[in-house]
Order: structure tokens, then C-alpha cells, then sequence
């Protein structure tokens, strides 16, 4: 009964995934991104749930639940809080949404030729749906190199961070579960870091724009 | 455990001790006192274990490591031994006088700490026999002054600058002398000394890396034209920092000159030799010529280092050159003679630069123009700093002149041997070399002439001056110890120069023996210098002759009468003086080609009349002819290297980000295709 349910369950939280990712390609408000964010956290938790399901490991089912409580509810919540605080809540991205959702289907197409040539001996199922993390990843990056406040570099970042997590559920049927508490308290701190940052910034320079970064200081 | 281990283990501790007494004791006084003192011990320690070692004790000390390659290991021999004593004499002094400095930023936690570091740095590098220990001390001592020299730069704007053309040039320096080894190793298959010594002379890896290693240790030895950072730091670096590097490190330099002539590639081809005594001669006329318009006192002996350092280098090339040439004895003279000029050069120099420091301490200033009269207010100073510039000017019953007399004797008894011609190369090389060190005696007898003249005699030229006052006891005990190393080493060449000829044993056997006073005999080229007999004679016929003269002057006192008409000359002021600049302008006259000055009159006109001058204010300024023509071009060709790549690195991080898209991006399409 699973077994025939598996592949779909499989499609949909990818196609969860990569459809969380493309949006926020599109949407300019940070609070808009950041309840995608979120979403794209749960769907990663039920990803890894029902992988764990099909490997029939508790182990997995354990890590889909600290990946539920990290990425679809405690880091968007620090992150919806720093927005809270700032007062441009919207953004002005250097790429306008028609260009970045070209780019977006660029970026796909380009994963799923590299990952048809990397994976061409695996045809599993979870195989299949690598690329998505892949793609995942470069929107990630994509997103980084496009918005300019301080928050949009925080959820570009937090996608790319995803996106590897994907990668490695669907290619390698999960991590340990020590390698993926070590990897989520990074995640965690590194956000808090750029959290703290980011309010640094807003109060030197009543903004978050990280176009004003450009000097060094000794 | 054996005494040199022993010793070496001291200097560890002891390095321990002066860097936690810097950075621990609060007060900036005791800080002085207790880091000075733990300072000099350490580079006591390093006497005693170079002083062992110098006379065949041995030992070793092994760093472990993990690394792939020989052993790290620390075990001086004869000639490290002998470096290691001149090093670390020099240290003692310069830590001694270090304690009277009072100025906060001598001082301070990292003044301190940091000349600890530079002193243990550059009493272990003649320790290393291999090259991963060697560069590793090297590059201790190499940062320990720059921390040193960095204390000074809140009280200065100028160090910044300085510090960035010297750490610039040591770090090309290091460059030369790790490509040098690394092509070494790369021949030989190994690290240790031993081992690198068995490449054969002759084969172009040899010649490859002589070169390199001739380039990255002249560096340290201030050798034109990898100088320019000397007449910038030296100036900038307090009296007794700038005796530890222009009297202690430049040997380090020297050291890595023997280490490669004498240990590692002995019996070189003649070129070798011909090469380093052109840089050495080159050196030497270019320093002195520099050092002789120099009106900064600081200025002046820095300089003078680079002058000395060249006929250092002098007599090493003619040795190499009269080795190839079979002229044995001469060689070993000539080795001698390059020995003994830098022991002699490091007593001298390390005592100038105290005595500069002395003056700087109470007068605050370095422009010779401004000084003047301090003979009669600082007397132990000026009785020091004299004796040293005798030295300096390599004149009678000094080091110096016992240094240069071996030199030229080695050089003119070098071109026939048996009285037949050795070669062509020698028999032009020779005379010329003599007529460079004429010359640069006879430069360097003015420069001296000037610099103790100026300053010490006359009438003070500034307030600063006449207001002059000695230094305390602690500052004037290193002045005065060594002044009596310059005239003692001169009066008793004999020791030093067996001591000397021992430590370049084997590959060098040198035949030297005391003879009559203490004084040197040479049997290898057949010359005899016995100082103290010759002192001793002329004391026996000047005594009387003095003794006659001043006991007539007492029967027949002198009046003393007021001049009738005297032009002036009965009103002297202090302007009426010569100047250091006035003193050298005859030479910048007659070196008008080399050392190209600029000069600026103004002439300042009363209001009524154009015929009557109110003031005239004259402004001379020499320049470095090497910085003007070699280096800033290149470094006008790397700023607008750097004015380009500041457009790929603008500072965006956006831009940086873009870079690291587009390289996985390329990666992954690659990967694709």
C-alpha cells in the first residue's frame, strides 16, 4: 500500500520544495518570504517522515521531527521577529520577478541536466527527485546575490541550506542523527549571528542594506 | 646534558621569563627594570653558550616534529658560536641601555615582550643545522622587530611607513633565502646542512641557489640595493633598537653568507666570488657617499652599516675568488679580515647608535645642524661615541683599523703568489678593490670626522642642545663597555683573530698565531701587526717629549690679550660655525652625479630695499638614488596592478557572492558537458 503511495508522497513534498523556492524568487515582502520559508520547513520534515516511513528507521522519523521544530518553526520565528523590528518590510531585489522566474526555470533545467549525468546509475525513486535539491540550492543562491537587505540574505541563505539538506535525505536516504543536530545547531547559530548583525546595522545605519557594506575598518 | 644544551635551554627559559615579566609587571619602571635585566641575561646566556661553542663544546637539541623531512635540530657549531657571541654581546648592551630608556613606548608590554623575542630569534638562527630550524629562527627574529619597531608607532606618524618598507623587505629577503634552500633541498634530497652540503659546487643548482642565497641574506645585511628600508627604520627605532638590528642582526645576514661560502658550497667557482665582491664594493662606496651628506646622526650611521657591511662582503668575495685561484693563504686572510670586520663592526656600531640614543634621550633631536657642544655636557657619552667613531674611521688602536689592515693586506698580497700572477680575474680584481677601500676610508674618516665633530665639539647650534644634560648610569654602562671593546679588540688582535681563524675550520685553515703583546701574526701571507708593542714604543718617545713641552708651557705662561681688531671673530656665535651640511658640501659637489641633491634657496628681502637680504634659508635633501630609480617604478607599476584588481574587488558582497555563482555555475556545466 505505501510502496504504491511512496512516489507520489515523494513528488509532493519536492514539488513543495521547489515551488516554496520559486516563489519567493517572485514575492517582495520579507514576511510573505518568510511564511514560504517556513512551509518549505515543513515540507522538508515530511520529506524525511516519509523516506523514514519507506526505510521503516525511527532513527529518520526522529530527525524529520528536529527538522520540523528548526526549519519550519524556530528559524522562521526568529527571523519574522528581526522583520517585525525593521521598517522596510518589502523589497527592492536587483532582478524583477519576470526576469528571476526565468532564471529560476534556467536554473532547474541546468540541475536536472547535471544530475542526470552524475546520478545516471541510480534509478530510485529519491534518485529521481535529487535535482530538485540542486535547484534549491542555486536559488539559494540566486536569492543571495539578488536581494539586498540583510533579512532576504538570511532566507537566501536558509534555501540554499535546505536545498543541501535534500540532496542529502534523497541521495544518501538520510544522515545520522549526531550530523544533523550538529548540522541544525550551525544553521541555528549562524542565523542568530547575522540576526544580532542585521540589528547591529539597523541601528548604525537606520537600515539593513547591505550595499552600504563596502569599506573595511581597521 | 652538555653545557651548550644547557645554554640553549637557559635561552628558552629565560625568553619565558623576560616575555611574562613584560606582559605582567604593571608598572612601566619596574617593567623596564625587571624585563631589561631578564633581556640581558638572556643574551648573557647566549655569550655563554656561543662562547662554549666557539671553543668545541657541543651539544644538541632536538624540536620534534611531525614532519616529513630531517630532524630539527639546534647544536651551534665553531662558527655559529662565534655569531652567536657577537649577537648576543650586542644584546646585552642594547638591553642594559634599553632599561634607562624612560619613554613610554620603549616601555611598553610589547616594546618589551617583543625585543625579548627578536634577541632569542637571533641567538638560536647560528644554532640551526638545517634549513626548516634556521628559517624558523629566522623569521622569529624577523617578527620580533617588527613588533618592536611597531611599539614606537603611536608616538610617531613616520613608522607606519617605515615599518611597511621593512617588513616588505624582509619578507622579499626570507623569499630569496627559502627559494635559495628550497632549490638546495630540491638537489640534494634533504633539509639538514649536512646533507645540502654534498651538492657539487660546479652543477647549476649550485649556482642557482648561491645567487638566491646571496640576495636573500645581502638583504639582511643591508647590501645595495636591498637597503632602502635602513635609512627608514633605523631613524625611526630608538637608540638601542637600532644598535640590536644595525649591530646584532646584520651579522645574522653575514652569518648566511659564510654558512653558504664556508659550510654549505665551499671552493665555488671564481664568478661567485667576483660577484659578491662587486656587491660588497658597491655597497661600501655607495653607503659611505650616503652616509658622508647625511646630516640625520641616525641617518649617518645607518648608512655607515651598508658601507661596512659591503667590505664585509668584500673580503668574503676575495676569498671565494683567491680560493678558485689557489692563493691560499691570502684567502684565509681575507676570510679573516671579512671576520673581524664584522666583529669589529658590531662593537663600533652597536656603540654609536647607544651614543646616538644617548643624545637623542636628552636632546630630542637627530639633525646634526641643531646640535652641537655635548662634549662638555655629556662627557661619558661623547668619551664613548669618540672612541667608536675611531673605529668607525678605522683609525689606529681600534678594531676597525686591525679589520681593514687585514683586508688590504690579504687583498694586496692575494693577486701573486711565489711572485707569480695567479689569474687575470685577480690581478684586476685586487687593485680595484684596494681603490675602493681607499676611497671609502677616506669617506668614511670625514663622515666620522663630521658626525663626532658636529655634534660633540663646537658651540651648541639650538636650545635643546645647550640645555643637554648626561645620561644615567644604567645608559652610560653599555656606552662605556663598548668603547672599551672597540679600542680592546684593537689593542689585542692576536686572541680574537685565533679564536676567529678556529671557527671557520675545517674547509678554512688559516695559519695565525699571537705574537709579541698580544698582536697578530699571519703566516700565510707573511705580515705582522702588534698594536699594543706599537703603542708602547710610541708611548716611550711621546711621553717625554709631552712631559717637556707641558712643563715649558709652565715656566712660560701665555697671556692672554684682547684682539685689537678682530673681524667679527670676537663675537662667535653658534652660526658662525660649520654645519654638517656645510662640512659635506664639498663632497655633494664632487658626487653631484651620484647622489643628485636638490637644493632650495630662499632669499628673503627687506621691505625697503632689494639690496639688503633680511634672511636666506638654504635646504638640501639627498635622496636615495636606487629608491628613486629602482623602486618606485616597480611600485608605480604594482599600484596601478592594484588599481585595476580594486575593480574585480570592490568591496560589494554582492559582487563577491556573484563570483562564487558563477564559478558553480561553470563547475556544474562543466561537469555536465
Amino acid at each position: 500500500m505505501f510502496a504504491t503511495v511512496f512516489p507520489q508522497l515523494i513528488g509532493l513534498c519536492t514539488g513543495a520544495l521547489l515551488l516554496t523556492s520559486a516563489l519567493m524568487v517572485w514575492r517582495h515582502s520579507l514576511l510573505a518570504s518568510i511564511r514560504l520559508l517556513s512551509v518549505q520547513g515543513f515540507a522538508l520534515a515530511a520529506l524525511v517522515a516519509v523516506i523514514g516511513l519507506e526505510e521503516g528507521e525511527a532513527e529518520v522519523i526522529i530527525v524529520s521531527v528536529l527538522v520540523l521544530l528548526v526549519k519550519g518553526m524556530a528559524l522562521p520565528w526568529v527571523l519574522a521577529h528581526e522583520t517585525r523590528a525593521t521598517t522596510r518590510t518589502d523589497e527592492a531585489p536587483r532582478l524583477n520577478p519576470t526576469a528571476g522566474l526565468l532564471t529560476v526555470a534556467l536554473l532547474t533545467i541546468l540541475s536536472y541536466v547535471v544530475a542526470s549525468r552524475l546520478l545516471s546509475g541510480d534509478t530510485s525513486i529519491s534518485a529521481h527527485a535529487a535535482p530538485i535539491g540542486l535547484a534549491m540550492v542555486l536559488i539559494g543562491f540566486l536569492l543571495l546575490i539578488t536581494r539586498r537587505q540583510a533579512g532576504s540574505q538570511l532566507i537566501g541563505f536558509l534555501v540554499l541550506d535546505n536545498g543541501i539538506a535534500t540532496v542529502a535525505f534523497l541521495t544518501s536516504g538520510g544522515v545520522p542523527l549526531f550530523l544533523e543536530l550538529g548540522i541544525s545547531l550551525d544553521v541555528l547559530l549562524v542565523v542568530v549571528i547575522l540576526y544580532v548583525f542585521a540589528g547591529r546595522m539597523r541601528n548604525k545605519f537606520g537600515n539593513t542594506d547591505i550595499d552600504q557594506l563596502r569599506k573595511l575598518h581597521d | 646534558m652538555t653545557p651548550v644544551e644547557a645554554g640553549m635551554l637557559g635561552q628558552v627559559a629565560l625568553l619565558a621569563a623576560a616575555v611574562a615579566s613584560a606582559l605582567l609587571v604593571p608598572s612601566a619602571r619596574w617593567r623596564s627594570r625587571v624585563s631589561g635585566i631578564l633581556c640581558a641575561l638572556l643574551a648573557a646566556a647566549g655569550v655563554i653558550t656561543g662562547a662554549i661553542a666557539l671553543t668545541g663544546g657541543r651539544g644538541a637539541l632536538t624540536i620534534p616534529t611531525a614532519l616529513p623531512m630531517d630532524p630539527l635540530v639546534l647544536s651551534p657549531d665553531r662558527l655559529g658560536g662565534l655569531v652567536m657571541v657577537v649577537v648576543s654581546v650586542v644584546g646585552v648592551l642594547a638591553s642594559l641601555f634599553g632599561i634607562g630608556s624612560a619613554r613610554v613606548a620603549s616601555a611598553s608590554r610589547t616594546a618589551w615582550a617583543s625585543m625579548a623575542v627578536f634577541l632569542f630569534g637571533m641567538q638560536l638562527v647560528p644554532a640551526a643545522t638545517d634549513v626548516v630550524s634556521f628559517l624558523l629562527f629566522w623569521e622569529i627574529m624577523t617578527l620580533g622587530s617588527t613588533a618592536l619597531l611597531l611599539a614606537h608607532h603611536a608616538t610617531r606618524g613616520t613608522v607606519a611607513s617605515a615599518l611597511v618598507w621593512y617588513s616588505a623587505m624582509s619578507q622579499l629577503s626570507f623569499f630569496f633565502v627559502l627559494a635559495g634552500f628550497a632549490v638546495l633541498a630540491g638537489a640534494t634530497g634533504g633539509t639538514g646542512f649536512a646533507a645540502l652540503a654534498t651538492l657539487d659546487p660546479a652543477s647549476w643548482q649550485a649556482s642557482l641557489a648561491f645567487v638566491l642565497l646571496l640576495l636573500g641574506f645581502g638583504g639582511k645585511a643591508e647590501l645595495v640595493p636591498l637597503h632602502v628600508w635602513v635609512p627608514r627604520v633605523l631613524p625611526e627605532a630608538p637608540g638601542h633598537v637600532a644598535a640590536a638590528m644595525s649591530g646584532a642582526m646584520v651579522n645574522i645576514g653575514v652569518y648566511g653568507a659564510l654558512l653558504v661560502c664556508v659550510r654549505l658550497l665551499p671552493n665555488g667557482p671564481a664568478w661567485w666570488g667576483v660577484l659578491i665582491m662587486a656587491l660588497g664594493a658597491v655597497s661600501a662606496l655607495y653607503g659611505i657617499l650616503q652616509a658622508s651628506v647625511a646630516s640625520n646622526l641616525k641617518v649617518l650611521l645607518a648608512y655607515s652599516t651598508t658601507e661596512n657591511m659591503g667590505l664585509v662582503f668584500l673580503g668574503l668575495g676575495a676569498s671565494v675568488l683567491l680560493r678558485g685561484d689557489h692563493a691560499t693563504g691570502a684567502a684565509d686572510a681575507a676570510l679573516l679580515a671579512a671576520l673581524l670586520l664584522m666583529v669589529s663592526h658590531a662593537a663600533f656600531k652597536a656603540t654609536l647608535f647607544l651614543g646616538a640614543g644617548a643624545v637623542a634621550r636628552s636632546t630630542r633631536e637627530m639633525n646634526l645642524d641643531r646640535l652641537g657642544g655635548l662634549g662638555s655636557r655629556m662627557p661619558w657619552t661623547a668619551g664613548a661615541f669618540g672612541a667608536a667613531a675611531l673605529g668607525a674611521a678605522a683609525l689606529p688602536v681600534t678594531s676597525g683599523f686591525v679589520a681593514e689592515w687585514m683586508l688590504l693586506q690579504a687583498l694586496v698580497h692575494g693577486s701573486r703568489v711565489g711572485g707569480e700572477v695567479v689569474s687575470v680575474t685577480s690581478s684586476v680584481a685586487m687593485p680595484l678593490a684596494v681603490a675602493v677601500i681607499a676611497l671609502t676610508a677616506g669617506l668614511a674618516l670625514l663622515t666620522f670626522v663630521k658626525a663626532y665633530g658636529i655634534a660633540f665639539l663646537a658651540r651648541p647650534r639650538s636650545a635643546q642642545a645647550t640645555a643637554a644634560r648626561e645620561v644615567p648610569l644604567i645608559m652610560r654602562i653599555p656606552l662605556i663597555i663598548g668603547a672599551l671593546l672597540v679600542i680592546g679588540l684593537g689593542l689585542l688582535p692576536g686572541p680574537l683573530t685565533e679564536a676567529l681563524a678556529s671557527a671557520v675550520g675545517p674547509a678554512f685553515t688559516p695559519d695565525v698565531r699571537t705574537i709579541g703583546l698580544a698582536g697578530v701574526d699571519a703566516r700565510g701571507i707573511d705580515v705582522v701587526l702588534d698594536p699594543t708593542t706599537f703603542v708602547a714604543l710610541a708611548a716611550l718617545v711621546l711621553v717625554p717629549v709631552l712631559a717637556a713641552i707641558l712643563i715649558s708651557a709652565r715656566r712660560h705662561p701665555t697671556r692672554v690679550s684682547p684682539l685689537p681688531w678682530a673681524g667679527g671673530g670676537s663675537r662667535l656665535r653658534p652660526r658662525m660655525q660649520y654645519t654638517a651640511t656645510s662640512y659635506a658640501e664639498p663632497l655633494v659637489r664632487v658626487f653631484d652625479d651620484v647622489l643628485r641633491p636638490t637644493r632650495d634657496v630662499e632669499v628673503t628681502h627687506v621691505g625697503e630695499s632689494r639690496y639688503l637680504v633680511e634672511r636666506v634659508h638654504v635646504e638640501q635633501s639627498v635622496s636615495d638614488v636606487i629608491e628613486t630609480r629602482f623602486y618606485r617604478p616597480v611600485l608605480g607599476l604594482a599600484q596601478r596592478f592594484g588599481v585595476l584588481a580594486r575593480r574585480a574587488q570592490n568591496g560589494s558582497i554582492h559582487r563577491y557572492l556573484s563570483y562564487s555563482f558563477v564559478a558553480l555555475l561553470v563547475v556544474l556545466i562543466v561537469v555536465s558537458l
